[in-house]
């Protein structure tokens, strides 16, 4: 019975460390398969995550601070669009920047917006939500079945995304400008714009997992506080075969582990803390080295592309 | 930043015409590895230094945001123009100093947090187990499961011997405490904070002690929505969260004051200054918890008086 428990816990755990990476991975996805790197993830989380605060700060209502968090998103999305699709510049070098950027920005807003507070200014965020019946299951009700709206709301987009990017149409559309531009281009596919539009919905997925950090986990803004989730995102991109549904999987696998590290502390004491941190990490390089002969990369991902060029 | 730092002070100097105390210092410069705004440790070393000189006489200078590689040329900088008491603001310093300590024998240098002293090197730092212990002591007293627990990031003196004291303090309140240790690996990361507190408190912990920096909101967050006590450290949290039972206050600007009153005075020697219970300045505890009856108040305040007069001497000093 007590290992039972001991799941639950992890169980929950998992979600609630996974659902920040897996936003943002999904959003890496999402913005890889239209041929754009998104490094800007780390960046974007925290623009999120101040968007959330500030929104829910101001006026009281975590709805509006969702709104607020998801628009900051697109913004620091279509900003890493206007560099790497209009400037063609670098997209390594653009995400990098955007990083350095939104850092600096959101640490110098927060002090202006909740002034000497700064860590201190509580937020109204979401509560959990039970569902019916399933929420009284043994085991995976209490730690799957009542998580907060947006661990529900990562499920439906996950599925979302792999219908649209998969099944759909426009979908296939955005795949091909990700594999080949230049035929794309020539098949009629405005890509241009396809690229816009992947790099902004890119933006405002990162930024999901910083709204998640604040109105779900936390219900304050810290300087940091993303720290380092947007690039544990990039690596459960690949680890997930550049798949929506994949590269969730990957990022709940990365939250399992540090999940089950914290658990690990209580009952190995004489093993080395250091052995359970690095735990995620070891066990994304096996996965990684194990799969990693099947290279399915989007072919033409981080390569501008320029019409007028043969 | 820099630039404009020394030209501030070679402009003060300029215009600082008069013959200043004799035996004193009359300039002292702090290099820092941060920006001075930054709400915590620079700007603590930069107010330290600056408050100081206003209040005590000397002239102060400061480089801010000062990474590794350019270490060595801004602290000799500081010594070539004179300065009688150069800081390094932070342990990462101390390789520094001490290749520029060897070249400028006639300037004081000290290192905050600093891992060894020279004749011109004086340290300064705090004894944590000291403060741990008393924190110890009241999380071991006001634990009904008997579990308490303590989150660090990551193992190094500061963390070990704050761990060691308050395992110390909370055996001496209660000898049959279960203390459990979480290692976060992350000084920032308010996610594992916060799962780190969810942990200890769904293996019986009603106590817990984050001592991170930005991941100790997580914790404390999981503290109050599972509604058991926590405890706060470098200021007097319980301002801030109702659920502290009582806080560590490590306040660097007040050690560094201890110090610069000695360096004013020209006492400041090649030792180490750790700032202990008997210098409230630098290290003192916080409010009591109203839950908290009065003879645990009581026997903490006990405790403190015979760290003052040694008779209680907690382990690693």
């Amino acid at each position: 019975m007590i290992d039972l428990v001991l799941l639950g816990d992890v169980l929950a755990g998992t979600a609630r460390l996974g659902t920040p990476i897996a936003f943002a991975a999904l959003g890496g996805v999402i913005a890889e398969r239209g041929g754009l790197y998104n490094i800007g993830l780390e960046g974007q989380i925290l623009a999120g995550a101040l968007g959330a605060a500030a929104g829910s700060f101001a006026t009281g209502s975590a709805v509006i601070g969702l709104g607020c968090g998801i628009i900051c998103g697109l913004i620091s999305g279509l900003l890493l669009g206007y560099m790497s699709v209009r400037l063609r510049i670098n997209q390594l070098v653009g995400g990098i920047a955007l990083n350095l950027l939104l850092a600096g920005l959101t640490a110098f807003l927060s002090r202006q917006i909740f002034g000497a507070q700064a860590g201190g200014a509580r937020v109204k965020g979401f509560s959990q939500i039970d569902i019916p019946f399933l929420s009284d299951l043994p085991v995976v009700g209490p730690s799957l079945f009542s998580q907060d709206p947006l661990f529900y709301l990562l499920i439906g987009l996950a599925i979302a995304a792999w219908f649209w990017l998969m099944k759909s149409h426009k979908g296939l559309d955005l795949r091909a400008v990700g594999e080949n531009p230049k035929a794309a281009d020539l098949a009629g596919v405005p890509v241009f714009r396809m690229q816009y539009l992947a790099i902004a919905v890119s933006g405002a997925l990162a930024a999901l997992a910083g709204v998640h950090l604040v109105l779900s986990q936390v219900y304050v803004f810290a300087e940091g506080m993303s720290a380092g989730k947007g690039f544990i995102a990039l690596a459960a991109i690949i680890l997930g075969r550049w798949s929506p549904i994949g590269a969730i999987c990957a990022a709940l696998f990365f939250g399992f582990c540090d999940a089950v590290q914290f658990k690990l502390q209580f009952t190995s004491p004489e093993i080395p803390y250091q052995l359970f941190l690095i735990l995620p990490y070891l066990a994304s390089l096996i996965a990684l080295v194990v799969l990693g002969a099947k290279a399915s990369a989007p072919a033409s991902v981080g390569l501008p592309y320029d019409r007028e060029h043969r | 930043m820099q630039l404009m730092s020394k030209l501030l002070a070679g402009l003060a100097a300029l215009m600082l015409a008069g013959p200043a105390a004799a035996d004193g210092i009359e300039r002292a410069a702090i290099v820092m590895p941060g920006s001075i705004s930054d709400n915590g440790w620079n700007q603590a070393g930069f107010e330290g230094l600056t408050k100081a000189g206003e209040a005590l006489g000397f002239e102060a200078a400061f480089s801010e945001s000062v990474h590794q590689p350019e270490q060595i040329e801004v602290l000799s900088d500081y010594a070539r123009r004179g300065y009688d008491l150069v800081i390094g603001h932070g342990g990462e310093f101390q390789d520094a100093v001490e290749r520029v300590a060897a070249r400028f024998p006639e300037t004081m240098f000290m290192v905050n947090n600093g891992l060894g002293t020279k004749d011109n090197i004086a340290n300064a730092d705090f004894y944590f187990s000291q403060i741990a212990y008393l924190m110890g002591y009241v999380a071991g007293s006001m634990s009904d499961t008997g579990t308490i627990g303590i989150i660090a990031a990551q193992q190094f003196k500061f963390t070990t011997d704050t761990v060691a004291g308050y395992e110390a303090g909370a055996k001496a309140a209660n000898p049959d405490v279960r203390v459990l240790v979480t290692w976060t690996g992350d000084w920032d990361d308010i996610a594992k904070g916060k799962e780190a507190a969810l942990n200890q408190i769904s293996q019986g912990a009603d106590v817990v002690w984050p001592t991170m920096d930005s991941a100790t909101l997580g914790s404390m967050q999981a503290v109050q929505e599972k509604g058991v006590y926590g405890i706060g450290i470098y200021r007097d949290a319980i301002n801030e969260w109702p659920e502290i039972l009582q806080s560590a206050i490590l306040d660097v600007r007040g050690n560094m004051r201890s110090y610069l009153e000695l360096a004013a005075a020209g006492k400041l020697e090649g030792a180490l200054y750790r700032a202990d219970m008997g210098n409230e300045l630098a290290m003192r505890i916080g409010s009591f918890h109203p839950d908290i009856p009065v003879g645990v108040v009581d026997e903490v305040n006990k405790l403190i008086d015979a760290m003052k007069s040694g008779t209680l001497v907690v382990n690693p000093q």
